[in-house]
């Protein structure tokens, strides 16, 4: 009893160092993404629809525009499209003779043209004018959306295993994990909503991924809407634990439903954070995972606790 | 034993019907509800002026009067069983549970396409004269309102079962089913669309609606089929 306190208290601990840490790590070490300059405006509904702006490209940066829209005027001619690739020609040395081999893919197909300094290439960029402080809700917003997803998972584990044995304990840590849910589900789409606003311009907007999510938070209501309205302790045990497996299906295609048709809601690409920005998110992730453990223990605590002052109450009236 | 549970099976549903054919309770409440959408739907339409086409919207007007027929048919029938003690006979009797699943399924299912399959003609009556249908795609809604009504039914039945015995029985199986029932009302829709509207890619976004709804239907009917052997004896 004691002990599972401690293991608490611990866990809320570390999990809120850790999450300082993170928050510091946030602002002070991952970088603001520059989207000062990106190729393709990102979001159709951003309230900072950005206008297209013609950039002048220095002969050896031309290589960091692959896939943006380039217009490369030579002695030759003018062409213009899409930047598939651009590599400096072999032999062609680095000082004045420089020149990059850059392939362009037109309406006709794709063309190679050698660039040389002289050359004017330009590429269609979108300027945002400032950069993107909105993306540092992603540190927590992600996260706490990842465990609401993983309490749900444990919720429906203990659902099942109450299912198979009937004890008590079970249901009561189903439900536990389901409050967590319903607190973790909560953040996330307070985090998200203020999110959207800053990069769509919109509060709301009917997306899959904000659909699907939005149909969980129902569903996790639901739940609890279904508990306080059965009288009878066996049969709400039951009624819950198969209605959280049910509604459990929903989680898996809230989660991956973004990668698998199209949606504006952005996804984490393998490779796609720079280190410091990585380490802060799973400095964060953690955190979050050990308040979360933290608080299921301590509402685990109280649980017990309750039971054990009605035991003494029927052993005092008896 | 497989003969003994088609003999159950056929008893729980003919008893269903012939009660049905009595009553006829459950047909008329659903039939008359039905229409009393469409009394709605034309007075949410009203003000939308003669150029507004009624088909863009058809698909999502179709199955919002569906689920909630569906949802008070559902609520009478697991009410029926619970005042008049049939579902404690039920489970007294040595029938097997996933028999009395099934019969029920099968039951709300009957009643339900029968009050669907008078709604279509109601509703093209009212709200699609003078509109070109794709003729060819529009007898492909029928499909549709079957592979629904069979995902409808199934969960439905389970949710019904444990909403019957709650103290706010409608509310809480409107509030357990239509957030659970949100996937395949999603692709009913979009596949009935397709069907009404047409288009370049129609038939392609016809038949994913349709494999969604499917897919739907397997996955909870068989989460309805293992869950229900708990829920009826609870």
């Amino acid at each position: 009893m004691k002990s599972a306190n401690t293991r608490a208290m611990v866990a809320l601990v570390i999990g809120a160092v850790l999450t300082l840490a993170a928050f510091i790590g946030t602002f002070f070490w991952a970088a603001v993404p520059d989207y000062g300059t990106v190729s393709q405006p990102k979001y159709s509904f951003s309230a900072r629809h950005p206008e297209a702006i013609d950039e002048r490209l220095a002969h050896d940066y031309i290589g960091n525009r692959v896939g943006y829209e380039v217009e490369v005027v030579t002695d030759e001619g003018t062409v213009t499209g899409t930047l598939v690739a651009a590599e400096p020609k072999e032999g062609s040395g680095d000082g004045a003779d420089a020149v990059m081999l850059a392939t362009v893919a037109t309406a006709s197909g794709e063309q190679t043209i050698e660039v040389t300094k002289d050359d004017e290439v330009t590429a269609q960029i979108y300027n945002y004018g400032k950069p993107d402080w909105g993306q540092k809700i992603f540190y927590f917003h992600v996260p706490i959306a990842e465990i609401s997803f993983i309490v749900f998972a444990v919720a429906a584990y203990f659902s099942v295993r109450f299912i198979m044995t009937r004890k008590r304990e079970y249901d009561t840590k189903s439900r536990i994990a389901m409050e967590l849910t319903m607190t973790f589900v909560a953040l996330t789409m307070a985090t998200g909503i203020l999110w959207t606003k800053a990069a769509w311009g919109v509060w709301w907007q009917w997306e899959p991924r904000l659909t699907t999510y939005f149909i969980m938070t129902l569903l996790v209501v639901a739940y609890f809407v279904l508990r306080n309205s059965v009288e009878d302790e066996e049969r709400r045990a039951l009624y819950a634990a198969a209605f959280s497996i049910l509604a459990f299906i929903d989680a898996p295609i809230s989660f991956f439903i973004t990668r698998l048709i199209p949606s504006t809601h952005p996804v984490i690409e393998s490779g796609g954070l720079q280190p410091p920005m990585l380490i802060t998110f799973i400095i964060a992730q953690i955190g979050m995972l050990f308040v979360g453990y933290a608080i299921y223990r301590l509402r685990m605590g109280e649980m017990e606790l309750r039971d054990r002052i009605e035991r003494a109450k029927t052993e005092l009236e008896g | 034993m497989a003969s003994a549970s088609g003999r159950q099976f056929r008893a729980i549903l003919r008893k269903d019907i012939v009660m049905e054919l009595r009553t006829k309770e459950m047909l008329m409440s659903m039939g008359l509800y039905a229409l009393l959408t469409m009394v709605v739907y034309f007075v949410a339409l009203s003000q939308a002026g003669s150029e507004f086409d009624p088909r863009t919207i058809a698909a999502g007007l179709l199955w919002l009067a569906f689920i909630f027929t569906s949802l008070l048919g559902l609520n009478r029938s697991l009410v029926h069983e619970k005042d008049q003690g049939c579902l404690e006979a039920l489970l007294l009797s040595p029938v097997d549970r996933p028999v009395i699943f099934f019969a029920k399924v099968v039951g709300n299912l009957t009643f339900l396409l029968i009050v669907e399959a008078l709604t279509i003609p109601v509703f093209a009556f009212l709200f699609l004269q003078g509109h070109a249908l794709e003729s060819g795609a529009f007898s492909l809604v029928p499909l549709v309102m079957v592979a629904g009504s069979i995902g409808i039914s199934g969960i439905g039945t389970l949710l019904a079962t444990m909403s019957v015995n709650t103290s706010g029985k409608d509310f809480v199986l409107a509030m357990l089913f239509i957030p659970l029932v949100y996937p395949l009302l999603l692709g009913a829709v979009t596949a009935t669309n397709a069907a009404i509207v047409g288009g370049p890619d129609a038939m392609m976004v016809f038949w994913q609606g349709m494999a969604w709804v499917a897919g739907y239907d397997v996955v909870m009917l068989l989460a309805s089929y293992g869950l229900y052997e708990f829920i009826v004896g609870a």
